[in-house]
């Protein structure tokens, strides 16, 4: 196979696509607008072992970050609630909490595993196609009912039960511990324009216990995007922004850049978002409305703010979750639903291993959830990211040693940052928002679902296609096996 | 004397209809009501003198065109009158109207904006071609997934291929509306704020959740789903109230050969064995049958009448964990005259259909706020019918009598319903009302409040839930109310339910009794 792929953005998904692509044998550029890689030294996402063997990350330096304990988050009497990687360690500091979060974790974890399971069977390939005629697909899809029954009678129906079920209803039913259910709450609305009260909302935290051991709600953190930069095979250019997609006889042919350079290529993959992709990229003239207004209709609502402090000494945790009740995560998206920063945003803070520098400070990356993309009053500008800095501070402040004190640095990223950093419609991080409605056969939307577009050789693969964000490379991996499937068959 | 075949407890609507088809196939059949009248919620009575009130229930909807040929109601005396506009009053004085006549519909749509004009004919298509692809599965008992017997595997085959069969366009259409939110299904539709506001209403009725969260978009189809029946129209209203659709059932159930026996309260179900025998009354009486069947939600039935002990825990915590959480209050109002409405001043024919205060989405997901953390709404989500204005045999000459509908009032109120609490709830929905009709206040010769812990005493619904258990996706078909037990059956042989917490819900509806009936007459050899 030979030919040369243009592969757009520079994300995980996109980076991955264009390593199988190349390990295929064809020529792929990898081409970003931004100057140099934006990514912080970790980014959350389970990445599926089948990417690392492949592409043989560990052999290039591919760090996983899972801390041990996973989760703390500080209880009412001044000590705190934390969650080991291992369930029976982890069960003296929930008795903590409470005795009963300690009697009836270990069979919530073992049943939620037994669902992220069956997620993980369904994220390993392209979205099933519940309508497909043909035999390949009917053959997939029967073995996949029949993975999932081997599970037995009780995950058959916790599956129909729990995905459309609002996380604080699940939580609700298995513990009384404010604290953790808090804490596994937030994790049912990561980067969610919904509270934990919302259906749907179990899914979410299912979708980010994919791949980590019975217990752990949250993904591990690596360094992937860096190691896929640097690794050999693929070329990637910098500071290159796409203008257009260049469409010739409804098949892609290349891009043209911003600059006016046109690059050739017989095969395009867009990692950046599909709105932006099919409805700015592309002449709208090629689609159908329908498809035009199904891909306008994607909802990518930003929800998240980050933080990165400064601390001149040990932060005293390697992760600390501020959500302490379903009700405060509740009450942070009721403000953020009409517009307004939350009084009382969630918190969950990273503490970075390595020193920042060589003063040996230490850097804390900081998710804050609810910040609104557009404000009710106003808009974001450099006195209201101050104020949700000093708040980020402040909400921190007492469980960091030494107080507000400890932090010489800081900065703050709006959605609105996000966005024109990282290319994320509207500050959403998965470029789609993860819900039952734009999941699996969904994601995007139906007649994208499976990676192809009505343009032929132009194919989508980042987040916004199935099993979309926070399963890192997955999406691109699937896209790159599709291309490699269709220009096998001649349809390329 | 023969021995009953069957027991019905409860004498709701769906009780009736189940004593109905059984008696219909030649079983001795006897209703156990606890009140001294039948009906359930479906029920209406003179509360004041001269006034009468449908005191819980007041459309109907969906009344399955099945039973009402089945069991020849119109004979025995149901007949409805269609609702024919719905007016939603906003605040600056303006309103919107929509009606039942397409021309006139489109004009008053226009007036807000064209496109949503031209967009409805359109909604209204999809929805109507949903509609017609999720009615099969109305009238389906629903198969067990997660079970081996030909009989479930047959059904699950049976779905896949009329799910397969829908083609994508509506296999996908359907999926969108099952798991989306109410709000984000319609704004990807209209744009005029009092469409999407009155629209996304019918998506909250009955449960806890706000036009913002995802599975509240399903409910808009059932709108459709009586149109399709082409027997009456989306809505109507009953001659007489709600209790008389009762009381042709009950007519049609005791020509069927049915005995109905109300004041007559059931303590318990006699269980020997494994195997339901009969059940025990307040009373001490002991009455034997074959079978027994209860209209009772799952949570009365399984906890209550026939106790843990009986009972696989899975169940018990299955139903346990069953969500009601009742969140609809009711507001009974007579009236000394027509309430006048600012944005259409005098009598006129827009009160003669329903009445919508849901001016905005935001509107009611702010009434929703309030209620997710224990007070009910300030200003509250209303549908309002003014019945007498169908039938004026429901009041005096010249008064009338109002239904005024009001979501949020949770079941779980902070600091628990009180007489005070009442009253303060029917202050709030009178003073919000009078701010769309300001004459209002000044007509009232009446008012009846009843809140979800007045459904709970008075009607037997467990939480006050209006459909036996919230209409939420996860407490749906196969898993209504409890995974496995699905199918009317219960883990009790000779125990069945019928009441609106199985498949496929409430609403007065009749399916559930129906579908209960027919497994029941399938069991029999």
């Amino acid at each position: 196979m030979s030919g040369a792929t243009v592969v757009i953005g520079a994300d995980a998904d996109a980076l991955v696509a264009a390593h199988y692509l190349a390990r295929a044998g064809r020529r792929a550029l990898v081409v970003d607008e931004r100057e140099a890689p934006d990514a912080p030294a970790l980014e959350p996402g389970w990445i599926p072992p089948r990417v690392v063997r492949d592409l043989a990350l560990e052999r290039h330096g591919l760090v996983v970050h899972a801390p041990d304990p996973w989760a703390a988050a500080p209880l009412p009497d001044g000590g705190r609630l934390e969650l080991a990687r291992d369930l029976a360690r982890s069960a003296a500091s929930t008795a903590r909490a409470s005795r009963r979060a300690a009697h009836r974790r270990p069979q919530f974890c073992g049943r939620m595993a037994r669902l992220a399971r069956v997620l993980e069977l369904l994220y390993a390939g392209p979205p099933p196609d519940p309508l497909a005629r043909a035999p390949g697909e009917l053959a997939r899809m029967a073995g996949l009912a029949w993975r999932v029954r081997r599970l037995g009678r009780r995950a058959i129906e916790d599956l129909l039960r729990v995905l459309p079920m609002p996380a604080a209803d699940l939580l609700d039913d298995w513990f009384e511990s404010d604290e953790l259910k808090g804490l596994l709450g937030l994790g049912g609305v990561m980067h969610l324009a919904q509270g934990p009260r919302s259906g749907g909302t179990a899914f979410a935290l299912l979708h980010g216990h994919v791949g980590s051991p019975p217990g752990v709600f949250r993904p591990p953190r690596s360094n992937l995007v860096e190691v896929l930069a640097r690794l050999p095979g693929i070329e990637v250019r910098r500071g290159a922004r796409v203008a257009r997609i260049t469409v010739r006889a409804r098949r892609a042919a290349g891009i043209v850049l911003a600059t006016g350079e046109e690059i050739a290529a017989d095969c395009v993959v867009s990692g950046i978002d599909p709105r932006r992709t099919l409805l700015e990229l592309v002449d709208p003239a090629w689609l159908d409305p329908e498809l035009v207004r199904a891909v306008r209709n994607v909802r990518a609502r930003g929800v998240v703010a980050r933080a990165t402090l400064l601390l001149d000494r040990e932060p005293g945790f390697s992760a600390l979750t501020l959500a302490p009740s379903l009700d405060d995560l509740e009450r942070a998206h009721d403000d953020a639903k009409y517009g307004r920063v939350p009084q009382r945003p969630a918190l969950e803070a990273h503490a970075v291993d390595e020193a920042a520098d060589a003063a040996g400070r230490r850097r804390v990356d900081v998710h804050v959830q609810y910040a609104p993309h557009a404000l009710a009053e106003g808009a974001w500008d450099s006195a209201r990211r101050a104020a949700l800095g000093d708040q980020v501070v402040a909400l921190l402040a007492a469980h960091l040693p030494g107080g507000a004190a400890a932090v010489v640095e800081r900065s703050v990223r709006t959605p609105l940052d996000l966005e024109a950093a990282r290319g994320w419609p509207q500050g959403q991080m998965h470029h789609a928002e993860l819900a039952l409605d734009q999941a699996l056969w969904m994601r995007p939307v139906p007649a994208l679902a499976q990676y192809r577009t009505p343009i032929r050789a132009l194919y989508l693969g980042g987040p916004a296609t199935h099993p979309g964000g926070g399963i890192a490379g997955a999406a691109g991996a699937n896209a790159a096996r599709e291309i490699i499937r269709d220009a096998r068959r001649g349809r390329l | 004397m023969k021995p009953y075949d069957a027991i019905v407890i409860g004498g709701g609507h769906n009780g009736l209809v189940c004593a109905a088809y059984l008696a219909r196939a030649g079983r001795r059949v006897l209703v156990l009501e606890r009140r001294e009248r039948v009906g359930g919620a479906a029920f209406s009575e003179q509360v004041f003198p001269g006034f009468t009130f449908t005191v819980y229930s007041y459309v109907v909807s969906l009344l399955r065109p099945e039973i009402i040929r089945d069991l020849e109601l119109p004979r025995h005396g149901l007949h409805v009158l269609p609702l024919e506009s719905t007016l939603t009053p906003l605040a600056n004085g303006d309103h919107l109207a929509q009606w039942s006549d397409h021309d006139q519909n489109r004009r008053a749509l226009a007036r807000h904006s064209p496109r949503d004009a031209e967009a409805y004919d359109e909604f209204g298509r999809t929805l109507h071609q949903m509609a017609r692809a999720v009615k099969p599965l109305l009238g389906m008992v629903p198969p067990d997934p997660a079970s081996l017997a030909p009989g479930d595997l047959a059904g699950l085959a049976r779905l896949a291929r009329h799910f397969r069969g829908m083609g994508r366009g509506v296999f996908h259409a359907l999926h969108k509306l099952l798991t989306m939110s109410a709000a984000d299904y319609l704004d990807e539709w209209f744009e005029s704020e009092a469409l999407k506001g009155t629209k996304s209403a019918s998506g909250i009725i009955g449960t806890l959740l706000g036009p913002r969260s995802p599975g509240t978009a399903y409910v808009l189809l059932h709108h459709y789903m009586g149109e399709l029946d082409g027997v009456f129209r989306a809505w109507g209203f009953a001659k007489g109230g709600n209790g008389s659709v009762s009381a042709a059932i009950a007519a049609a159930a005791r020509a069927l050969g049915a005995e109905i026996r109300t004041g007559t309260p059931v303590a318990r179900v006699l269980v020997e064995s494994g195997r339901a025998t009969g059940v025990a009354l307040e009373s001490g009486e002991e009455i034997r049958a074959g079978r027994v069947v209860s209209s009772a939600d799952p949570r009365r039935t399984f906890l209550e009448l026939v106790g843990e002990a009986h009972l696989p825990g899975e169940l018990v915590e299955a139903v346990r964990r069953f969500r009601f959480r009742g969140a609809s209050a009711k507001v009974n109002l007579a009236l000394d005259a027509l309430p006048d409405f600012t944005c259409l001043p005098g009598p006129g024919a827009h009160l003669r259909g329903a009445i919508s205060i849901s001016p905005s989405v935001e509107y009611l997901e702010r009434a929703y706020d309030q209620a997710k953390y224990g007070e009910f709404s300030r200003r509250p989500y209303m549908d309002i019918v003014i019945p007498s204005m169908i039938d004026p045999s429901m009041a005096p000459p010249g008064k009338h009598v109002a239904s005024i509908f009001a979501q949020y009032a949770p079941y779980r109120l902070n600091g628990g319903w009180t007489d005070a609490r009442r009253e303060a709830l029917g202050d709030a929905v009178i003073d919000t009302l009078a701010e769309y009709a300001p004459n209002l206040k000044s007509i009232i010769l009446h008012r009846q409040v009843v809140t979800p812990a007045d459904i709970e005493r008075d009607v037997g619904l467990s939480e006050g839930s209006i459909f036996q258990g919230e209409l939420s996706l996860q407490q749906l078909f196969s898993v209504r109310p409890a995974p496995g037990w699905s199918k009317y059956r219960t883990p009790v042989e000779g125990l069945y339910m019928c009441g609106a917490g199985t498949h496929p819900g409430g609403g007065v509806m009749g399916a559930p009794g129906r579908l209960a009936a027919l497994t029941m007459l399938g069991a029999r050899r």
